[in-house]
């Protein structure tokens, strides 16, 4: 009795939350499971087809092409936002004048909406008028003609990789400081006066205090790289007419399932897709984690 | 975009019908309790009320969103007082995705503005009403418009919808660009339009072009399929092969291919490049394909621009183009029925056409043509329409888009080469059309 007492206010404070969480998110996450086991028609009903969509997403050569693409965006930001971040802690972590400015600057990009930086880049990459084609060609001379950066199957997604690193150095960059500051200043000062160089107090001190710090943005970062979208929507179709453009090459599981589901109206197979791409997601995620646990005991 | 992205992507999914329903409430006033207007009755009736929802997807750059709200709507409301026109002007983009999520949850418009390619699609969902058997007086409004935009609302045995505007693409050419290229007169023909673009590049040098175009859809490039008398399927609509991939079609791909290695056609054409409005605003193409809701555009962007207009260059086609426009139809689960086939009505009244005329969207009224209050430009438009055709109308429609798109954008990159490209588009297609 005195226990319910107890636990019963506790309990009337997270209904609501708990109420908002299973209308939003639990019953969405239930319902497009259960639909990504049926044929879905816009107003005839719904027909339930067992593993089907499933089986036809696994021999499906566009969804294997957007996976593989999924995958290379993905090593492609996590690397760059990991190798540039920790750069830029690393230097913003010296007493350096303007350092807090400098700080506010790299983490400006993060807090802008997608949408902006994808016009933004939209008009950095055109390939007639645009700024990376002008600093190339007119200042630097390094290339003789245009590209169409967007426009060209082999560099479109990279192109959009470039501004995927360069929104999330500053998030990055933070966590890293954050990171930093938990070294203790001793640590260095005695590694110095036993004659550690930069270099080997880097390796031997901040290193393998920043394995923790590291192994979290390592997850947060593939998880993000694995739900990229409005960049890449944005970018390919306005840049190329077609949602995945130009000839599928800046297709993610994403935008697929997206175009499936809209495009197509095809919701049960959108849905089949998700849930594939959530599998693949909570599969990388246990074996980085299981990586950086076993690097961490030895 | 970490998390909510995908919890986002999913919810668009499945809460749908959630999200939906609580924010817009379609048409929850109850259907009349009162008799129904007799049958033969188009005239206005204080009798008929509630609330009639209306998706269209008016621009909102030029004067179309203002004209409807405050000419159209009040004169509706004039007629109807009873009756609550809950309009949305959804951006033409967003239109499509906002549409399959309210079929996926059942919140639907009660009238939509739809494109005329999506018309077969929905039918044949059984989405829409059939407006041929539950129009009293269908036949009537029918024998009043032009029959090339009425033919798009044709699905199997019925027509589920009327038509609300009609558009092709004709030519739109910069008279500075022609005279200071020592161009006389609009080209007619194929040959004289590639003289023309031979001289503008040759005179103004290569940041100019001939003829600028923003893709390699089948909006963009039938008009000259057609015009090389080339085609995507048979007119039966049951096989690609031998149209698609035909003679006529491959010489109108080549020819733009060839236009482009020789830098009369603007790189536009491969995508990431400047918007051919801007191209040609700028005077950087002499020439663009365009359509009626145009003019209105350039007039607030580019007030200086100097252009006239000429039909498509004619080739052994002849001069053809493309018909774009929107059908107006009414969900098959409107619960007003008699309020959305009230509104369907009136935006077809001559009143309702010549209001939305006047800012570019070409009346479907035969009554109408020649009307001195539309713009000077339309002639040329209706010149052209008389020789345009529509995009193939199945329920595969965007499927096939890609499918072209994709063959044409290959062989004009020089990916493959031009017959391949087509060939493998119209294998795709017929295993498309096979499915409907």
């Amino acid at each position: 009795m005195a226990r319910a007492r107890r636990f019963l206010p506790i309990y009337g404070l997270l209904l609501p939350g708990m109420l908002l969480y299973a209308t939003w998110a639990a019953y969405p996450l239930i319902s497009s499971f259960l639909l990504s086991f049926s044929e879905w028609n816009l107003t005839k009903p719904t027909v339930f087809i067992g593993l089907d969509n499933y089986v036809r997403a696994l021999g499906d050569p566009f969804f294997w092409r957007a996976l593989s693409s999924t995958v290379g965006y993905t090593i492609v930001t996590v690397v760059g936002q990991l190798i540039l971040g920790l750069g830029a802690a690393l230097l913003l972590n010296q007493r350096i004048p303007g350092r807090s400015v400098l700080r506010l600057i790299y983490y400006l990009p993060v807090v802008t909406s997608w949408v902006i930086v994808s016009l933004v880049f939209l008009y950095l990459y055109n390939g007639q008028a645009g700024a990376l084609n002008w600093l190339l060609r007119d200042v630097l001379g390094v290339i003789d003609k245009n590209v169409a950066w967007l426009a060209e199957p082999s560099t479109a997604l990279w192109a959009i990789a470039v501004l995927g690193i360069w929104k999330g150095i500053g998030w990055t960059m933070v966590v890293f400081l954050a990171g930093l500051q938990s070294v203790p200043d001793e640590l260095y000062e005695a590694a110095s006066m036993d004659g550690a160089g930069s270099w080997a107090r880097f390796r031997h001190i901040t290193v393998p205090f920043l394995r923790a710090t590291s192994t979290f943005l390592l997850v947060v970062l593939t998880i993000g790289g694995f739900n990229a979208f409005i960049s890449i929507f944005v970018m390919s179709s306005s840049a190329t007419g077609t949602v995945g453009g130009p000839l599928n090459s800046t297709d993610v599981v994403l935008t697929y399932m997206w175009k499936q589901a809209f495009t197509q109206i095809d919701l049960g197979y959108g849905a089949a897709l998700s849930f594939l791409l959530a599998g693949a997601i909570a599969a990388i995620s246990v074996v980085e984690l299981r990586l950086a646990r076993r690097q961490a005991s030895t | 975009m970490k998390l909510p992205a995908l919890r986002r992507a999913i919810a668009a999914l499945a809460a749908a019908p959630l999200v939906l329903s609580a924010c817009l409430g379609t048409a929850v006033t109850p259907a009349p309790t009162t008799a129904p207007p007799a049958s033969d009755a188009p005239a206005p009736s204080p009798v008929i009320s509630g609330t009639v929802t209306f998706w269209n997807g008016y621009a909102a750059d030029g004067d179309e969103i203002k004209t409807f709200t405050e000419v159209v709507l009040p004169a509706f409301q004039k007629l109807y007082p009873n009756v609550t026109v809950n309009h949305q002007e959804i951006p033409y983009d967003d239109l499509r995705t906002k549409l399959v999520t309210g079929l996926a949850g059942g919140t639907l418009p009660d009238v939509l503005r739809a494109d005329i390619i999506w018309v077969p699609e929905f039918a044949d969902q059984e989405a829409l009403l059939a407006l041929d058997e539950d129009m009293p007086d269908f036949d009537q409004i029918a024998g009043q418009v032009f029959a090339g935009p009425l033919s798009t609302n044709k699905w199997k045995d019925h027509y589920y919808g009327l038509p609300l505007d009609t558009n092709t693409r004709i030519m739109f050419y910069s008279k500075k660009v022609f005279q200071q290229a020592g161009i006389a007169e609009p080209p007619k023909t194929i040959e004289e339009f590639e003289a023309a673009m031979a001289k503008v590049r040759d005179t103004l040098g290569e940041d100019h072009y001939g003829y600028a175009e923003g893709g390699t859809g089948p909006w963009n490039v039938l008009p000259w399929i057609w015009s090389f008398g080339g085609g995507i399927t048979n007119d039966d609509l049951t096989t690609a092969t031998g149209f698609v991939n035909g003679p006529a079609t491959v010489a109108a791909v080549t020819k733009l291919k060839d236009w482009l290695d020789k830098g009369y056609l603007s790189s536009s054409i491969l995508g990431g490049g400047v918007a051919t409005s801007e191209q040609f605003g700028k005077d950087q193409a002499a020439t663009i394909l365009e359509g009626p809701w145009m003019p209105g555009i350039f007039k607030n962007q580019f007030p200086d621009l100097d252009f006239g207009y000429a039909t498509v260059p004619a080739g052994p086609g002849g001069t053809q183009s493309v018909v774009g426009g929107e059908n107006i139809v009414v969900f098959r689960q409107t619960q007003n029925k008699e309020a959305a086939l009230a509104f369907t009505r009136f935006m077809l009244s001559e009143e309702a056409q010549l209001a939305m005329g006047k800012v570019g969207q070409m009346p479907v009224l035969k009554s109408l043509a020649g009307n001195p209050e539309l713009p000077d430009y339309y002639p040329t438009f209706q010149e052209q329409l008389k020789t345009a055709n529509a995009r193939t109308p199945v329920p595969a429609w965007p499927k096939i888009d890609e499918a072209v798109s994709n063959a044409v954008l290959k062989a004009l990159r020089g990916d493959a080469p031009i017959q391949a490209a087509l060939d493998e588009a119209a294998t795709q297609i017929d295993a498309l059309l096979k499915g409907n």
